[in-house]
């Protein structure tokens, strides 16, 4: 087995989700390389560009609806314990359709990981806003311009309780770095990817960006987190914008597999659900 | 003998542990006991009821004129004088519940003895009600009945919600999830009661968006999982059904009905959801529907969901509704239950139609080939369902009078036609629906449809499977959020006899 597809990517020509999927795959086969095997992986996708990519990874898994793709994670993990579950989703996705499950599952906190391809518009259905873009977009459907301000996930991922916060750019050893953290870490892990859409909406935040590593930021430190998360509001960046990137938030606490003695027992014996013979 | 109890009072004031007290006496003692629970959306305050019906015979339903009432409040008193039969007995005043089990065992006379052991059984402020229950029998001094001791045979006492969690763990079920909405919220907290003795994962989410796609997630891995909800949360869940749909994904999902559209009556009973549970959720796809009438068959039914869930892939739709859900009927016979193979492996699922990777297709001959699988599993369902009992037929098999239904009306119509010229159809399978079988049945008879909605919609079914028309005149038809009652409902089957 291999994670390569036989299926050919239909994501525009120099698309960043090229990023994400190069640094999944070598993230996942490294992985594989250290004694994991393919079964242990399951993937899931949303709807939107970003879920192309589940097609283009040989795991399995499921490419779910719009917006459903936290509470699916939920069950696999609570299906099995053991399975290593990797939800993609969009900004649309994310932050609009399935709001209400990202803040539950900073809540129940199980141990799975999960991307948000953020490039603050709807794509695939040609280039609508998302609550992530910035005021006075226009498209089509807002020929007025947007007019309300931009949700930032940081700070709403903070606040919400979640262990694991983190963003990057769209960028593969960025994106690489972040993921082997994550993996690293026990609980639900959130990644927001800044990924401008190179079609409708291509703003140039490559220069924008800064390394929480590198000027020394305490990632268990949640009021440090909580001020850095409001350094970037997902406006058109300006001038004076610097932006944020990597690990803004790291504590481990207790996991929902671990609060039921049920699912204990299936991590104990590495099973799952469908292992119980009644 | 059949003898009607009525117990009415606020919430808070005990009714239902008065009726469980003397049902289980009664039922210990060999009798037919059923109960009914009519209450309101309220916590404390109100008026709620109960009414029990017993007799050496089966008893399924209630009827409208009471042989005893208890009066814990001014309101019952007031409310429901009425329907006390002539020479029945008023039982009121300000005293509390086990004061008046008391005096109802004695009105009965049943030996203290009994009521003793079920307060045992209750735990729950035992040396209060003792004293109490004993002060109202010796106060009592007339007689209603003569119960005597029948048989040691102690069949079960139990309610529809009960035979659905019972059904799921005989199963075989590893994960339950719900989002709490009334009737269904009882199968919640019974399997969550069991989950550590019975190892199950029963778990409560944000939503019942939440529910179905958590369920959709442990499902392909292999977990056998069910979930649970009514009308307004069922609506909710369809986008998702729709996916178990297309990516086939077992699923056994319980819709306990109560009046609608909208809010409508929440603690009330209604079979107003037929056609929603069969045409919900967007696209052509292959599913279960099938309709329990008892807490023998909400067991024998849930099994049967997990069998064709899990032997097709298809989500599995168990419909039943406040009146069944919550009602407790006794049951001589035990359930017969199917097995099922735990037998769904994790693979690449999609939501979108798949070629052979498991990758989303736009290929037209692929699609069409797909539509075509799942239309050819669709008569394979059918033919497998003709091993169960789709229908069932009661009263005067050659009769020419037809009376069908289908759910919880049945223990009504049972009780109702019993001596008439008529025979009953009850429908359980309504998808896939038994075509041949329906059309032997009513062909060349006088079609009277009983349910509990407006538009009679198991009549529309069977127009639309078979080509038969049920002439309004020939519908009986309750939606006022009331379950039938036997009684009234006899005299209104009585006068479309031919």
């Amino acid at each position: 087995m291999t994670l390569n597809s036989p299926i050919k990517p239909t994501w525009c020509p120099s698309c960043l989700n090229f990023q994400v999927l190069a640094a999944v795959k070598n993230v996942v086969q490294r992985e594989i390389n250290t004694g994991k095997k393919e079964e242990d992986f399951a993937i899931v996708a949303g709807i939107g560009c970003h879920a192309k990519i589940f097609d283009y990874i040989n795991l399995n898994g499921i490419n779910t609806l719009h917006g459903r793709v936290l509470p699916t994670c939920l069950g696999m993990k609570l299906g099995n314990p053991n399975l290593n579950v990797i939800g993609f989703s969009g900004d649309g996705d994310a932050y609009a359709e399935g709001m209400e499950h990202l803040i539950h599952a900073a809540r129940y906190n199980a141990d799975f990981k999960y991307f948000v391809h953020n490039n603050q518009v709807f794509a695939l259905t040609v280039g609508q806003p998302t609550p992530t873009t910035e005021i006075g977009f226009k498209d089509k459907t807002n020929p007025l311009g947007v007019k309300t301000s931009p949700i930032n996930p940081i700070a709403l991922m903070l606040a919400s309780g979640c262990g694991f916060v983190a963003r990057v750019y769209a960028d593969m050893k960025q994106i690489e770095h972040v993921f082997e953290e994550a993996m690293k870490y026990k609980g639900f892990a959130f990644i927001e990817i800044l990924e401008p859409c190179i079609i409708f909406h291509n703003v140039n935040y490559k220069d924008k960006i800064y390394s929480l590593e590198n000027e020394n930021h305490d990632k268990t430190n949640l009021e440090q987190a909580m001020k850095k998360a409001q350094e970037f509001d997902y406006s058109t960046p300006t001038q004076e914008t610097r932006i944020p990137m990597g690990i803004f938030y790291q504590k481990e606490k207790p996991m929902i597999e671990d609060m039921y003695p049920q699912l204990k027992i299936l991590k104990e014996y590495k099973i799952g659900w469908k292992d119980i013979k009644r | 003998m059949r003898i009607n109890v009525l117990f009415g009072g606020e919430a808070g004031q005990g009714p239902n542990i008065l009726t469980q007290v003397l049902g289980r006496a009664l039922v210990n003692q060999g009798y037919y006991v059923f109960f009914s629970r009519d209450y309101q959306s309220l916590i404390r305050g109100g008026h709620n009821f109960n009414v029990l019906t017993f007799s050496e015979e089966e008893t399924h339903s209630n009827d409208s004129r009471m042989d005893i009432i208890v009066a814990l409040d001014d309101n019952t008193e007031k409310l429901h004088e009425k329907e006390l039969k002539k020479g029945g007995v008023l039982l009121k005043g300000n005293k509390g519940n086990m004061y008046y089990a008391g005096r109802l065992f004695k009105l009965l006379c049943l030996d203290f003895s009994l009521l003793e052991k079920e307060l045992r059984e209750l735990e729950k402020r035992y040396d209060e009600n003792i004293i109490e229950a004993k002060k109202g029998y010796d106060e009592e001094r007339q007689e209603v009945c003569k119960i005597i001791f029948r048989n040691k045979e102690t069949p079960s006492f139990m309610n529809g919600n009960q035979g659905i969690s019972e059904g799921a763990i005989k199963s075989g079920i590893d994960i339950y999830y719900a989002y709490p909405m009334t009737p269904a919220t009882n199968v919640l907290s019974e399997l969550a009661e069991k989950q550590i003795e019975k190892n199950i994962l029963v778990l409560e989410i944000e939503s019942e968006i939440a529910v179905i796609n958590a369920a959709v997630g442990s499902s392909i891995t292999g977990a056998k999982t069910m979930i649970g909800t009514s009308g307004g949360g069922f609506d909710l869940m369809t986008e998702s059904l729709s996916l178990a749909g297309i990516a086939e994904v077992p699923l056994v999902i319980y819709l306990a009905q109560r009046p609608g559209p909208s809010t409508g009556v929440a603690t009330y009973t209604g079979q107003g959801d037929l056609q929603m549970a069969r045409y919900s959720g967007h696209g052509e796809f292959n599913r279960l529907v099938i309709s329990p009438g008892d807490p023998k068959e909400c067991e024998e039914l849930t099994s049967q969901a997990f069998y064709f869930s899990q032997r097709f892939k298809i989500p599995a739709i168990i419909i039943s509704d406040k009146h069944l859900a919550e009602s407790f009927y006794t049951l001589a016979e035990k359930p017969n239950i199917t097995f099922s193979e735990k037998s769904t492996l994790l693979k690449r699922y999609n939501s979108y139609e798949t070629d052979e990777f498991g990758s989303a297709t736009e290929n037209a001959e692929i699609i069409k080939k797909n539509v075509e699988e799942r239309i050819e599993k669709k008569k394979e369902i059918a033919e497998k369902a003709k091993k169960f009992s789709q229908c069932k037929i009661y009263g005067k098999k050659d009769s020419k009078n037809v009376v069908i239904s289908w759910g919880s009306t049945k223990g009504a119509i049972v009780d109702a036609i019993k001596d008439l010229d008529i025979k009953f159809v009850q429908v359980l399978y309504i998808e896939p629906f038994p075509i041949e079988e329906m059309k032997k049945e009513l062909e060349g008879t006088n079609i009277i449809l009983v349910e509990n909605n407006a538009t009679g919609q198991l009549g529309d079914v069977i127009a639309e499977k078979t080509g038969m028309f049920i002439e309004d005149k020939n519908k009986v038809l309750r939606y006022d959020g009331r379950p039938f009652l036997a009684d009234e409902l006899r005299e209104e089957i009585w006068g479309k006899l031919k």
